[in-house]
């Protein structure tokens, strides 16, 4: 809506002013060299410098781990109460990246589709996004560009772009943005989309990996590769452990689990984190699995991300090029080698 | 925010929250299979083929067919065989305890595709209760359908669901049932033994105006389309309702998900047709 | 009715029994629903038969075995309480050691040399092959981990009261340790059992700074083959790999196998 120019300096202290009124989460450093969306404390360091991306999307913060749907009770009186429980507090999360955004566009997408998801709507329409561009590749696994992830700022309430000067060019891009930026001293700025432009046009090129076809025709290659070895190839290793899965930025399936209480009357049903890449996955109640079979899951969870869901929802691939689940895989699986197989099985046959 | 407040928790209510329905009646079917009958606060108003989310509160929820015809009120019948730690809890249950009801979800079958024609039901074990939502209704209009039959087949006397049912549907429904067994394994028994496939080709059927309705285990589909294919029946004129494991009922949670469709939302009734090219289908 | 309950144990540390002693918070409503008969760590009292057998630790003598075949003759249902029971644990690592040098190290040369010719104490050569109770009876459910985790304890009781059966994922270590946010140990330059250790215990050693040491067991679906080459390519020599498998996998098929 508005393109505004500030330092860096005033985006930092503008972060830590509304840390001090609200939940902020943003990238920090942890571990020996990972990083995680974490609350911004008074002493916590913010430097919009490079990062890898972090263990866990921020999407996460919107669907934790593990989250109450509802909580009953059984009166005396023999009636038994039901209650949601709904998250509806206010919270910021700053410093997303391009593909992280386009993560929380694809799962907005998903999860308010047909029926909404009450528990993410309420969490995600009280959460503000600040995004962040990036202008060099994280690292060498990242493949965002070849997946068109890199230039997505949709979803943003906020979008910063960093400038050759070292200075940066804020977007409001929404009302609750405008809320966010009231009272602070950047400077307007006329020519905001063409100074966009300029940052794009100085990028490196190519921008991480890339893949020898463009996006469309990955689709088509992976639709037609059902029977494939290259399925089998790529499970030879893996350990069926979910990470692949529990870390990325676009999948979302979730386990419903019941508890019960001690004193017999009440309890709670919780949803977890499920994955398709374990072994039980598929399995129905009278013990029959639908993919008993690690490459049969492989090919599923890869065509749910450059089939199915892109087929379902026409908004392009359902893989960001984060890059997440090659980089944690135990087994060293990377989607992005498999689709490039896809790629290559393609043109052979 | 109290707007907001109460549309979130509106949403939840309509999707992840139960309604509580009683249990007013419960049959033994079989030494597994028990029959309850259950009344919600809310008329069900479902259609053949639908499925509804029922959960014991505190221990854990799982998708079961209706097997009731859509009669538009607020009662639920359905067969619950005993097979996991939610149903063998289920099968503990008495008249007036209480079930948590979310639903009904899925496409289910649709009469329109029906009228008109030949209708053939193929149903293996438990396959009978969903298929049950069906053949009550095209019963109850018989003058707007052609031929009638009805093959059920299960693995031996002891596990034939509905029995009295079929009795009466074979002497006074305007319909042919084909009872079949897999083995009596020396249990008395005076209908046939057999696979639910072995009749179809000795069928009279006119190929071309015949539909045909199938419920059953994952092995049975493979072979009874292979038959029908054969007799000339196209992929279109069957209808399958498939098996799948389902934690939200809405398309949310990704357990029912076969290729690009989600077997909750776009399912659990399909046209062949919109199968044959989605190989994880049957399998 | 309140169902009896009791806890036994064989070659353990009782470790398991204490964790359980320690969920104060919830201990005293679970005994009010249930009806303690036998529990060493904290009362005495005998009954015949029991609904529910928490038994703690591994089997290694002739003795051991008849015990637990009378234990299981007298009790409706026998949990495996903790590593020990589930998979032999650590003094599983015996198993690959010859019972007279085992013998030496812990009681030194004099000794070993004395016992070997004393036929009385000849019966100890034979008692020492560790083994997890389901090698000897018939065991309903697993509360796996060196020590048990509090909370699949409450899971399993609470189960058992109701009448349904505990349900335990078949997931890596790997899934909780994501759930929790944590660096993977492969990035920080370790290595981990993790990828083919039964989760459950809501990956406690890695949150806190340690790696997985496989205590749970391994999964069914464990891919063994890439376990080891993920080792071997962080560099440990297989000597070393065989040992990190015998920590706690000692009595496992597995173990005997890497």
């Amino acid at each position: 809506m508005s393109y505004h120019l500030a330092t860096q300096q005033n985006v930092i202290n503008w972060i830590r002013g509304l840390a001090s009124e609200n939940p902020v989460y943003f990238p920090e450093k942890y571990g020996h060299a990972s990083y995680r969306f974490a609350k911004v404390e008074a002493d916590s360091e913010i430097q919009f410098e490079h990062y890898t991306p972090t263990v866990l999307p921020p999407v996460k913060l919107l669907i934790p781990a593990r989250e109450e749907l509802l909580s009953f009770r059984k009166h005396s009186d023999g009636k038994t109460e039901i209650n949601p429980t709904l998250d509806e507090s206010f919270r910021v999360i700053a410093g997303v990246r391009p593909c992280d955004l386009k993560g929380i566009f694809l799962i907005d997408l998903f999860l308010k589709e047909g029926v909404a998801d009450a528990h993410y709507l309420a969490r995600r329409e009280n959460t503000a996004l600040i995004g962040w561009a990036c202008t060099a590749p994280c690292d060498s696994r990242v493949f965002c560009a070849a997946v068109d992830s890199l230039h997505h700022s949709e979803g943003a309430d906020v979008f910063i772009t960093p400038l050759k000067n070292g200075d940066v060019l804020l977007e409001i891009k929404t009302r609750l943005g405008e809320k966010l930026a009231a009272g602070t001293d950047w400077q307007p700025c006329d020519d905001g989309p063409a100074k966009k432009v300029g940052v794009v046009a100085s990028m490196q090129e190519p921008f991480g990996r890339t893949f020898p076809v463009g996006v469309q025709d990955i689709f088509k290659k992976v639709a037609k590769n059902w029977k494939s070895p290259i399925w089998d190839k790529h499970v030879e290793r893996c350990f069926s452990c979910g990470t692949c899965n529990l870390v990325c930025p676009t999948c979302y399936c979730f386990d419903v689990n019941d508890d019960m209480n001690l004193d017999v009357t009440s309890g709670n049903r919780t949803r977890t984190w499920d994955a398709c890449m374990l072994p039980h996955f598929a399995v129905v109640g009278g013990g029959h699995n639908f993919r008993p079979d690690p490459a049969a899951r492989q090919r599923h969870r890869v065509k749910r991300k450059f089939e199915y869901l892109p087929e379902k929802f026409g908004h392009g691939a359902v893989c960001v090029g984060c890059g997440r689940c090659g980089r944690q895989c135990t087994a060293k699986i990377d989607i992005y080698d498999i689709i490039l197989d896809l790629i290559n099985e393609g043109e052979r046959s | 925010m109290n707007t907001a407040a109460s549309r979130y928790d509106r949403i939840a209510r309509e999707t992840f929250i139960p309604q509580i329905g009683k249990i007013v009646e419960v049959a033994d079917m079989t030494a597994k299979d028990r029959f309850f009958r259950v009344v919600l606060e809310n008329p069900l108003g479902h259609r053949p083929g639908q499925f509804v989310m029922v959960s014991v509160l505190g221990l854990g929820e799982a998708p079961i067919s209706i097997s009731n015809g859509p009669t538009g009120d607020n009662i639920l019948e359905m067969v619950i065989r005993r097979i996991g730690r939610l149903t063998r809890a289920i099968h503990e249950l008495n008249v007036g305890d209480e079930l948590g009801i979310r639903g009904p979800y899925g496409s289910g079958f649709s009469l329109d595709d029906f009228y008109d024609r030949d209708v053939l039901f193929v149903a293996g074990g438990l396959g009978l209760v969903p298929l049950r939502s069906l053949i009550v209704p095209v019963i109850a209009e018989r003058g707007r359908f052609g031929d009638i039959t009805l093959i059920s087949g299960c693995r031996n006397p002891a596990e034939e669901l509905y029995r009295d049912q079929l009795e009466r549907w074979t002497t006074d429904a305007g319909m042919d049932v084909i009872r079949l067994v897999d083995s009596t394994e020396n249990m008395p028994w005076k209908f046939g033994t057999g696979l639910v496939t072995e009749p179809i080709p000795k069928m009279t059927m006119d190929a071309e105006k015949i539909v045909v309705a199938l419920c059953g285990p994952p092995v049975m589909y493979k072979f009874v389309i292979k038959t029908l294919m054969l007799r000339g029946v196209k992929d279109t004129q069957i209808f399958v309702d498939l098996e799948r494991r389902m934690k939200c009922g809405v398309g949310k949670c990704g357990h029912c998900q076969i290729n690009n469709i989600y077997c909750c939302q776009d399912g659990p009734v399909f046209r062949f047709s919109d199968l044959s090219a989605i190989p994880e289908a049957l399998q | 009715m309140k169902p009896k309950v009791a806890f036994f144990d064989f070659a353990s540390c009782e470790g398991c029994q204490l964790a359980i002693l320690n969920c104060e918070d919830i201990l005293l409503d679970i005994l009010n629903l249930v009806n303690l008969v036998e529990f060493r760590e904290a009362i005495s009292e005998k009954a015949p038969r029991y609904d529910i057998a928490f038994v703690e630790g591994s089997i290694h003598r002739d003795e051991d075995i008849e015990r637990l075949q009378n234990l299981r003759s007298r009790t409706t249902v026998l949990v495996a309480l903790g590593a020990c029971a589930c998979n032999g644990c650590v003094q599983a690592r015996s198993n690959f050691v010859a019972p007279a040098v085992n013998y030496e190290a812990v009681y030194g040369e004099d000794a070993r040399n004395r016992v070997q010719v004393d036929a009385d104490f000849w019966s100890l050569w034979s008692h020492t092959r560790v083994r997890p109770l389901d090698a000897v009876v018939k065991v309903d459910a697993y509360l796996r981990g060196c020590p048990v985790v509090p909370a699949e304890f409450l899971h399993l009781v609470k189960s058992m009261l109701r009448g349904t059966t505990p349900y335990f994922p078949p997931d890596a270590v790997c899934v909780e340790c994501k759930k929790n946010g944590n660096e993977c140990v492969l990035e920080r330059g370790e290595t981990c059992m993790g990828p083919i250790t039964w989760g459950g215990c809501n990956s406690i050693c890695v949150n806190n700074g340690y790696v997985c040491d496989g205590c749970r067991g391994t999964l069914p679906h464990a891919n063994i083959q890439s376990h080891i080459t993920l080792m071997r390519e962080h560099n440990i020599k297989d000597e070393d790999i065989r040992s990190r498998y015998r920590l706690f996998l000692g009595a496992e098929p597995i173990g005997r196998g890497v």
